[in-house]
């Protein structure tokens, strides 16, 4: 488990029993590009042993700017995202990151926290 | 979701994006905490507006590295066109922008430019001996060199080949002495050339500037003064004075109707006997050259010799030599004296070009003569630069069975034991070390000296320039055996030494005289290209 020093981090990154990260950011975060590589670092060092499905809520998430969201066209270790939020913004940010920086590797937005576990379990279970 | 018309968010919406169309792409909504379809609608506006204004950034980052990449691009052709792509130095057609405004410079109340030109006067040879690669390291070597000695107002200029000239503008008669003086030295420095060491030497025209004077015609007289440098010696300073102009004219002239005395057949060979000093009998001739000009008449080797080496001749030239004498010697074949040798000087120029030795054989083979019958005289200064080529030829040469020999001996640098290591038959002992023999008791001990030295590494000494029955005798009784001079005869006609060799040949007596005509040794043998 990692979790965020409230000083440098703005979320909370945990590792549930199932095996999903779970990357929660603070409410009201305007995410800036050493935030967003802060927390896939973060997400990187618990896939040491190998990669691992990531949860990310930006629910009540202000903003992240451009080069916060070009962190997510690099490399990184989780083998999938689900992107979690509750509202029309949010759906227009995560397809914002993920129209304009083609990740490499399955990343969703959902506004449905089981429909985002299911499809990270079924990415882990090789789906 | 429905949106209220009255929301000020549309409100908002409306002026950023008046203020979007106005170019101004930095306006960005504030969505409200709602977070609803207004706000996913004014997120998606920052966010397009945002990636817009990073589009026309990198657009503009772009333009700025295109532009700079032009302006790189036409600078590298303006120096494509203005600089000599060898040295990076300015180019003619940029020495001659410069030098006009130079000039005009001066018109408006300054001090009006000097010029210098300059031209390498080793350059054939380090060309010849070490190829082209060199030659092009020794080009780039006195540039920088060039560089080093202006000023940073100068203007150093690759004028083609190895000419280069240097615009000194605004400049006093000091200026310009110092940094021709300095160019000079510089020069004279050996050139490191990987595992050789060359030396380039440079005669330098200096033309002080005169308020009035076109820059052509200051370059045109600096370069009349590098001439006078050139036919001065080499390795010197000339000042342009106009006098000069008629004697460049005249050495163009002479250069120019050179290129044609070879094939119109008006070059010739005399020989002046060299005799045994015992017996007087002739042993062997020096050929030297003599130019019959249509319109001059009989031209010395002293007038034309340094003119053939300048324009490149002297190989052509020396060729010529090399097969009339050896021709000459087939002709006189049933006269001649057993074991008589002709002397041919050969130049260091043609020492250092390879194919000497090949040529040298061939000609003596078409003529069916041993190759013991021709003595190659090389000058004593012309091997001390410790060139392989030379030395490889030399070595090659002798191995054919040509004799070798250093003449001139006495007046250089080199010693006794350094010679005895060179692959050598013989020694001819300069004329200036026997001139007061007959009274001087030192110098007739020291002649003898040099005898002994010479006997005692085993080599063949021959004097020359012998005038008197009262050298000759103390010669003979310092050892000599061989020499040549005035006593024994003038260098002759064809005609007049067959006449002596046919007397000789008769059992007359071999003392006599030929016609009064000064032996100017010549060294022009050229190796073939």
């Amino acid at each position: 488990m990692s979790s965020a020093d409230a000083a440098e981090r703005l979320f909370t990154m945990t590792l549930d029993e199932s095996g999903i990260i779970r990357l929660v950011w603070n409410r009201g975060t305007a995410i800036k590009q050493r935030d967003a590589r802060a927390a896939l670092n973060a997400a990187n060092e618990l896939c040491s042993a190998g990669p691992r499905p990531l949860l990310v809520d930006m629910a009540t998430t202000a903003s992240v700017d451009r080069p916060a969201r070009a962190v997510f066209g690099e490399a990184f270790k989780p083998s999938r995202i689900a992107m979690l939020g509750n509202s029309a913004v949010d759906r227009v940010i995560v397809n914002f990151i993920l129209g304009i920086n083609k990740p490499i590797k399955p990343i969703r937005f959902f506004t449905d926290e089981a429909a985002a576990l299911a499809w990270l379990k079924a990415g882990s279970d090789g789906g | 979701m429905a949106a209220d018309v009255d929301d000020p968010r549309l409100a908002q919406i409306v002026n950023v994006l008046v203020q979007l169309a106005g170019g101004d792409l930095s306006g960005r909504l504030k969505p409200s905490a709602a977070r609803d379809t207004v706000d996913a609608v004014m997120t998606g506006f920052n966010l397009l507006a945002e990636e817009l204004q990073e589009i026309y950034r990198e657009m503009e980052l772009r333009v700025v590295e295109r532009t700079a990449e032009l302006v790189k691009a036409q600078d590298a052709l303006r120096r494509l066109a203005l600089n000599d792509q060898l040295t990076g130095l300015a180019n003619r057609t940029l020495f001659g922008d410069r030098l006009r405004q130079a000039t005009d410079l001066a018109e408006r109340g300054g001090l009006p430019p000097a010029v210098v030109v300059l031209d390498l006067d080793e350059f054939k040879a380090i060309n010849d001996t070490l190829g082209h690669a060199a030659g092009d390291d020794t080009l780039i070597e006195v540039a920088r060199r060039l560089i080093l000695a202006v000023r940073k107002s100068d203007t150093v200029a690759r004028l083609g080949g190895d000419e280069f000239a240097i615009l000194i503008p605004d400049a006093t008669a000091d200026d310009a002495l110092r940094i021709s003086q300095r160019v000079l030295t510089t020069l004279q420095e050996p050139v490191n050339l990987g595992d050789h060491t060359g030396w380039a030497g440079a005669s330098v025209g200096l033309r002080f500037g005169e308020r009035g004077q076109s820059g052509d015609m200051l370059l045109r007289d600096a370069d009349t003064a590098m001439y006078a440098a050139k036919a001065m010696g080499r390795g010197n300073i000339q000042i342009y004075q106009p006098a000069m102009h008629s004697a460049v004219q005249d050495r163009l002239q002479l250069a120019s109707d050179l290129a044609t005395a070879i094939p119109a057949g008006e070059l010739t060979l005399h020989y002046q006997p060299v005799v045994n000093l015992d017996t007087r009998a002739i042993v062997g001739a020096e050929a030297l050259v003599r130019w019959l000009h249509p319109t001059r008449g009989l031209i010395m080797p002293s007038q034309f010799i340094s003119v053939a080496e300048d324009s490149g001749l002297v190989a052509e030239m020396g060729r010529w030599v090399t097969e009339a004498a050896i021709s000459q010697l087939a002709e006189w074949r049933d006269v001649l004296p057993e074991r008589f040798q002709v002397h041919v000087a050969i130049s260091s120029i043609a020492l250092r070009r390879r194919g000497l030795d090949e040529f040298v054989a061939d000609v003596l083979h078409r003529h069916h003569l041993e190759p013991n019958r021709l003595v190659l005289e090389i000058l004593e200064t012309g091997l001390t630069t410790g060139e392989v080529t030379s030395m490889e030829t030399l070595v090659d040469l002798r191995r054919s069975g040509v004799h070798i020999e250093v003449a001139d001996f006495g007046i250089g640098y080199s010693s006794i034991s350094y010679l005895r290591g060179l692959p050598l038959d013989g020694v001819k002992v300069n004329r200036s070390l026997i001139a007061d023999i007959e009274t001087d008791e030192r110098q007739r001990r020291f002649v003898g000296a040099i005898f002994q030295l010479i006997d005692s590494v085993g080599l063949r000494a021959i004097v020359e320039g012998v005038e008197s029955d009262e050298q000759a005798d103390q010669l003979r009784h310092l050892g000599y055996r061989f020499a040549q001079g005035p006593l024994f005869g003038q260098p002759m006609a064809v005609a007049a030494m067959t006449a002596r060799l046919c007397t000789q040949g008769l059992g007359a007596s071999n003392r006599a005289v030929g016609h009064p005509e000064s032996g100017h040794r010549q060294q022009i043998v050229g190796g073939p290209h």
